[in-house]
């Protein structure tokens, strides 16, 4: 029988993998881009088990106001990439380190 | 009338500036002046209304911050501490606004240097009419700010900018302490005003810490400070001393008093040497109630202010640069201020601290009134026979020597029955008697302070003198165009000479009997603790005698002091003994008590130092060259260098925190990045260490995992913390 | 209630929300020269939400929306010092963009759209309606730091903080998602309620998921690296913007969630005052450091404001009323300094371009006394030296924590801002004891010189000025929190 824990624990390991792929990818802005679709996602796992668990509907409410803000920012985060390789002609990871100490 | 004694200094601040722009310089200056000769005339006026007239009393201005139980109020307290330190201020700020119009008469900048002047005697009054410990903190910080402008008042001069730097720094630390103090007050007491504070240590209330379950009477009371369960009184006195040691340029804090020489002249009068540094001292004498209730931070003042009396005096030997011998001539004598309210003898402290103010001011002027007229040249080497083009000058100087030093006539006390002899001879005879004693008692460090005192007064001596022969003695050593055409000091200049000398010569002779003497009981009032010197066992006794009356208010003498003890005696007899040795104190003086080597000693330093002096600097082939403390000689180099505190304190702290901010400053460099390799997460070994290192490197990467690390560091902290 | 009753307590709101909107759609029709206009129509609209907030039926206590969404004392204080802040940003923006031809119409439209969510966010008291806050906040944040749109620095900026940012986000909706999951509600009433022993743990990992993601929006150590990047590569009125009303919202909202759904009575006090200690510490400690060897003046406050937040999460961590109202002061007292200092530091332009360099101040006190004068009382109250406001400040959440038995804090406080007293002093020394460097241009612009004046003469009087009553509003709004 599938359980709470088991869907809490699929959230966790790809809340992880999304993290991870932030700091450990340095190729391409895109796929940070898309790490961060991975843990809102993982959150989302985590509040539709936590709302079918509890019997309570605001967990799916909470899901979809995420899912629409997801949108929005990747919405946003595509826009100043775009600006970001139309003064760099590259959207390498590395390459973003103009400031540093 | 009593808020403007205040208040008049700071409009004088607020003005000069404009008017200098829109008027004039000298009118800047005449407008300045005249604010605070009318603040000194109002000082005056409330000196004989208050100390005098016993008419204490605390105007309330308005509130600064009232949150909670949190209640500081901008107000003008008058008691006879407060008066007196008013008639100081005012008075040396007056003089030395005006011989600033002589001296500073060449400076483009003086609007400037008149409204900071202003505004430092605003801070400097703010600072002693407070009523409560955070409008003292606010002058405190004040007086600071004022001081390091002042000090950098020659901006162009590098050496200017690192001394101004250097005395807000070492400032800094001193007040970490006193803030620390004042918090642990708030703690304790509740309370930051001085009413509450010192009433609730006098009467031995029961106080309840916040967040403490249940109180404690306060002279028991403990407090967890640090891990440490200390005596709260204790910790208390401690801190609050940490602040003064650092305003009062006190051993181990002393080391920016000298550099701060690098201001113009008439600032080390006023702020070094009469007012800003005595802040110290005032602040220890404000909390007498609390330093008697906590002897081993009493102790700890005395040991430091004799050390310090010593440690100053010996640098000031064989400096060459007149200031600094003047300013460690400073440093020194407010290290005897500070042993004899470490002792108990607040009374001459604050004695000291109003005669002081007097001929070290002089001997400030006289000095500057030298290097005026030599070019600016503080050289002593450079000096020498000074006295045939300033004549004047060179008897104000001989009168501010004497004072200094201490001369007078121990044997005409019997007959006069006040000390005859010069300001420095009348108070410091009485500290270093109330050590001798204190000493007596058995109070802790005493003894000490008393050799140190004494010792002290022969170097004192030699180096007074000293400064006198190489200055104003033997043959020029200036270029000949100096000593052809010396800047004359013009009457501006003179006439606060005169007055000073005035001061110098009578104020310990006019204001022993109030101060030390057989008034100071009715004098001092309610404002410090007084425990008759000459009192055997002081203590115990005026404790029990406290108890026997609750508050009699002329007797404050011994009836201040609060029952630590249980009165177990029958209570009458404790106080009739009490009485007698007030009254055996009021009508033979304190001269009974002593022997006669004691009463002498002081005088017999002072000649000891004087023989010494003259012996090498008038009678030697070259006065360059004594014998005693030989160019090149270990002792020599040891004083010259300033026993090397400087050196051990860049080596301790200033290097290791440099080398700190460095490394900090370099995590970031891209260098080191490159040079420990780009691979990011590619060895988890020495990954700690690398981590630092490639903090705020630039790179997104490293940011994101500095923030998952956090969290990951806090989840670990508090689950560590959960589970205990 | 009635819809309708419900709306009326949040015309501020919407009457951001509309005329936002409305801005925007009169931007893309009328020619790009009157740019202007719509900045004075963003000026205006801010206004008005600022009167309804003080006067309107939103200044009433009401709770509306099933409890996401309250109108309150603290709100109100919150939202006014918000819409202020916000209205100084675009005032300074003003010649700036001019000549840096940036001069669009987004830029109000942006700070309006930004203002909106803080507002929403300070009000909020639903984990979900705190989340839409932030995020409507910070979209619109990440664009304007990418604002200056041609400049390599400026879409870096825009780039890291938008990934940062959105990392951020996706940590605190997981601890958000945990806190609904263990305690079944969203509503901060009722986490609270539903807090016991049985489902601490899962609460206290909730808990500290939710703290990190605002530690980022207030830039508190060690969340705070974007910060000086963010800073020196944005426009400055952007950077000013970010370094002022941004903050104080998310600093509003992280007391009001600590304090609503955690409240002491349920012993989770003990669980985030740690954190926040921890997390207090750590900020006082970098910002205090890292200033030390900047060189660039941006950065430098950035650091700058790394260390004050640090002092402010002080008072937070007391957690008490007096704690909470010594957090609204400071921060008050934090956005006046801030604001001021980026006035100045937008008068340092040569003609050859806006000079960013510490050492380009040097000797300031030759060629422009009044704007060194300035600058230096600034830099006073930054360090937090008594007269100036900046001391009362510090003064008044040190008071704060002494009172909640802080003490390690209150010493790591105290020392480190002995070292940041060396850095604020290094910029004073250098606009008075170095050689000149070339003159700045003059025509900065009335906003500009007018925004600086008034924050120098407020700083510097502000004791008599302001302190009284600032102090008696933030007592009077921390108290409906508890």
């Amino acid at each position: 029988m599938i359980g709470l824990g088991h869907y809490l624990t699929v959230a966790a390991i790809l809340f992880a993998i999304g993290a991870c792929g932030i700091f450990i990818n340095r190729k391409n802005v895109i796929i940070i881009l898309m790490s961060i679709e991975l843990m809102l996602l993982a959150v989302n796992i985590n509040l539709v088990a936590f709302s079918q668990f509890l019997g309570d509907l605001v967990g799916q409410v909470f899901a979809f106001m995420v899912l629409t803000v997801a949108a929005a920012e990747a919405a946003i985060g595509l826009a100043i990439l775009v600006t970001f390789f139309r003064n760099r002609g590259d959207i390498a990871v590395d390459d973003a380190n103009l400031m540093k100490n | 009338m009593e808020p403007f004694v205040v208040l008049l200094p700071l409009f004088g601040a607020l003005l000069a500036m404009p008017i200098g722009r829109m008027v004039s310089a000298r009118a800047a200056e005449l407008t300045t002046i005249a604010f605070v000769l009318m603040a000194c005339l109002i000082a005056w006026v409330l000196f004989f209304d208050v100390a005098v007239g016993h008419n204490a009393r605390t105007i309330q201005l308005f509130t600064w911050i009232g949150s909670g139980n949190f209640i500081a109020d901008w107000a003008v307290k008058l008691d006879t501490m407060s008066v007196i330190m008013l008639v100081v201020i005012t008075s040396v700020s007056s003089l030395v606004h005006i011989y600033s119009v002589g001296y500073m008469h060449d400076d483009a900048s003086r609007p400037r240097f008149f409204a900071y002047l202003s505004l430092f005697t605003f801070a400097m009054l703010t600072l002693v009419t407070a009523d409560n410990f955070i409008q003292l903190f606010f002058g405190w910080e004040g007086v600071g700010l004022a001081s390091y402008l002042l000090i950098g008042f020659y901006h162009h001069k590098k050496s200017a900018n690192d001394a101004a730097i250097k005395a807000f720094v070492v400032n800094r630390v001193g007040d970490f302490g006193f803030a620390l103090g004042i918090m642990a007050i708030f703690f304790i007491f509740g309370s930051v005003g001085f009413e509450e504070v010192f009433q609730a240590v006098r009467t031995d209330a029961v106080v309840t810490p916040f967040n403490a379950a249940d109180g404690a009477p306060i002279s028991e009371l403990t407090v967890g400070f640090l891990g440490l369960e200390l005596h709260a009184l204790t910790l208390i006195g401690i801190l609050l001393f940490i602040g003064a040691m650092g305003k009062s340029a006190q051993f181990f804090l002393h080391t920016w008093l000298p550099d701060a020489m690098e201001g113009p002249t008439p600032v080390s009068a006023l702020i070094h040497a009469a007012t800003m540094v005595t802040a110290g001292v005032f602040l220890v004498c404000r909390c007498s109630i609390i330093y008697e209730n906590a002897p081993d931070a009493a102790t700890l003042v005395t040991f430091i202010g004799a050390t310090t009396a010593f440690f100053a005096a010996t640098v000031g030997l064989l400096q060459d640069d007149i200031k600094k011998v003047i300013a460690y001539s400073t440093c020194s004598q407010l290290g005897y201020m500070f042993f004899a309210a470490g002792v108990g003898s607040y009374g001459a402290a604050m004695f000291h601290l109003f005669t002081h103010a007097f001929f070290k001011a002089l001997l400030f002027l006289g000095a500057g009134s030298v290097i005026h007229a030599v070019h600016h040249e503080q050289d002593m080497k450079k000096m020498g026979g000074v006295r045939h083009i300033l004549p004047f000058t060179y008897a104000m100087m001989i009168i501010g020597t004497i004072a200094i030093t201490g001369v007078g006539f121990p044997f005409l006390y019997d007959i006069f029955h006040f000390p005859v002899g010069t300001a420095g001879f009348a108070s410091k005879d009485a500290i270093i008697e109330a050590a001798y004693a204190a000493g007596t008692e058995g109070r802790t460090g005493a003894y000490y302070a008393f050799a140190m005192g004494l010792i002290a007064a022969v170097f004192t001596s030699f180096y007074s003198w000293r400064l006198i022969f190489l200055t104003f003695h033997g043959k020029s050593r200036a270029p000949d165009h100096v000593m052809k055409h010396p800047h004359f000091p013009p009457n501006w200049m003179l006439l606060p000479l005169a007055v000073l000398a005035f001061g110098a010569l009578f104020a310990g002779m006019l204001g022993y009997k109030s101060f030390v003497g057989d008034k100071a009981a009715s004098f001092w009032g309610n404002s410090i603790y007084i425990a008759g010197d000459a009192h055997a066992g002081g203590e115990s006794h005026a404790v029990e005698a406290y108890a026997a009356e609750a508050t009699p208010p002329v007797e404050g003498d011994h009836a201040e002091t609060p029952a630590i003890a249980s009165a177990e005696d029958p209570a009458g007899a404790a106080h009739d003994e009490a009485e007698e040795h007030t009254e055996g104190y009021g009508e033979e003086g304190e001269g009974h008590h002593f022997p006669l080597w004691v009463l002498y000693a002081p005088l017999l330093a002072m000649l000891i130092g004087f023989g010494t002096a003259f012996a090498h600097y008038m009678r030697g082939s070259d006065p360059l060259r004594p014998g005693l403390l030989r160019e090149g000689g270990i002792l020599y180099s040891f004083l010259k260098n300033k026993w090397y505190v400087d050196e051990v304190y860049r080596f301790l702290f200033l290097n290791p925190s440099r080398r700190l901010g460095r490394i900090l400053w370099k995590i970031g460099d891209g260098r080191i990045i490159d040079g420990l390799g780009p691979d990011g997460l590619s060895g988890l070994a020495g990954f700690g260490s690398r981590l630092i290192v490639r903090l705020q490197s630039g790179y997104i990467y490293h940011y994101a995992f500095a923030m998952l690390v956090g969290i990951g560091v806090i989840l670990l902290i508090v689950r560590l913390g959960g589970a205990q | 209630m009635q819809l309708g009753d419900n709306i009326s307590f949040a015309f501020p709101e919407i009457w951001l929300a509309i005329s936002a909107m409305a801005l925007l759609m009169i931007g893309v029709f009328i020619d790009s020269k009157y740019h202007r206009f719509i900045s004075f129509g963003a000026i205006f609209s801010i206004f008005v939400a600022l009167f309804l907030v003080n006067f309107g039926t939103a200044s009433e206590n009401a709770s509306l929306f099933n409890g996401a969404f309250v109108t309150d004392g603290f709100g109100q204080f919150s939202k006014s010092v918000i819409y202020v802040a916000a209205i100084f940003a675009i005032i300074l923006s003003d010649r700036f963009m001019e000549r840096e031809r940036l001069a669009r119409f987004e830029y109000p439209v942006l700070i309006l759209l930004s203002v909106l969510g803080m507002s929403l966010m300070v009000a909020s008291t639903d984990l979900i309606s705190v989340y839409m806050g932030i995020e409507l906040q910070s979209l619109a944040l990440y664009i304007l730091a990418t604002f200056n749109r041609d400049s390599r620095r400026s879409t870096e900026a825009g780039l890291k903080y938008f990934v940062l940012g959105a990392l951020s986000s996706g940590l605190m909706l997981y601890g958000m998602s945990l806190i609904y999951g263990f305690t079944g509600a969203t509503t901060f009433e009722a986490i609270a309620a539903g807090a016991d022993e049985a489902n601490r743990i899962g609460l206290i990992f909730g808990m500290v998921f939710l703290i990190s993601g605002l530690s980022f929006k207030v830039s508190a150590a060690p969340f705070h690296m974007w910060t000086p990047d963010v800073y020196e590569g944005s426009p400055t009125p952007v950077t000013a913007f970010f370094a002022a009303a941004p903050k104080f919202a998310a600093m509003a909202i992280f007391a009001r969630v600590l304090v609503e759904a955690f409240p002491a009575a349920t012993d989770a006090l003990s669980d985030w005052q740690q954190v926040i200690v921890l997390v207090s510490i750590l900020s006082m400690v970098v910002g205090a450091f890292s200033a030390i060897a900047q060189k660039n003046i941006k950065r430098l406050m950035a650091y700058s404001s790394i260390g004050h937040m640090g002092y402010a999460l002080m008072g937070l961590a007391a957690g008490t009323s007096q704690g909470i109202s010594s957090v609204l002061v400071y921060m008050t007292i934090y956005l006046i300094m801030t604001i001021g200092t980026f006035a100045c530091i937008l008068m340092m332009r040569r003609p050859e371009g806006m000079a960013e360099n510490i050492s380009d101040l040097s000797g300031l006190s030759q060629t422009r006394p009044g704007l060194a004068i300035m600058f230096s009382a600034l830099m006073f109250s930054l360090a937090g030296i008594p007269i100036f406001l900046g001391f009362f400040a510090k003064l008044y959440v040190f008071m704060a924590a002494v009172n909640a038995g802080l003490f390690v804090l209150v010493v790591v406080g105290a020392l480190s801002s002995v070292i940041a007293t060396y850095y604020y002093l290094r910029v004073v020394k250098i606009i008075w004891m170095d050689e000149p460097a070339p003159e700045f241009e003059r025509d900065a612009g009335p906003g500009v010189k007018g925004v600086a004046i008034l924050s120098t003469v407020l700083i510097v009087a502000g004791i008599v000025v302001i302190m009284p009553f600032l102090n008696i509003a933030a007592e009077a709004a921390a108290a409906t929190l508890f």
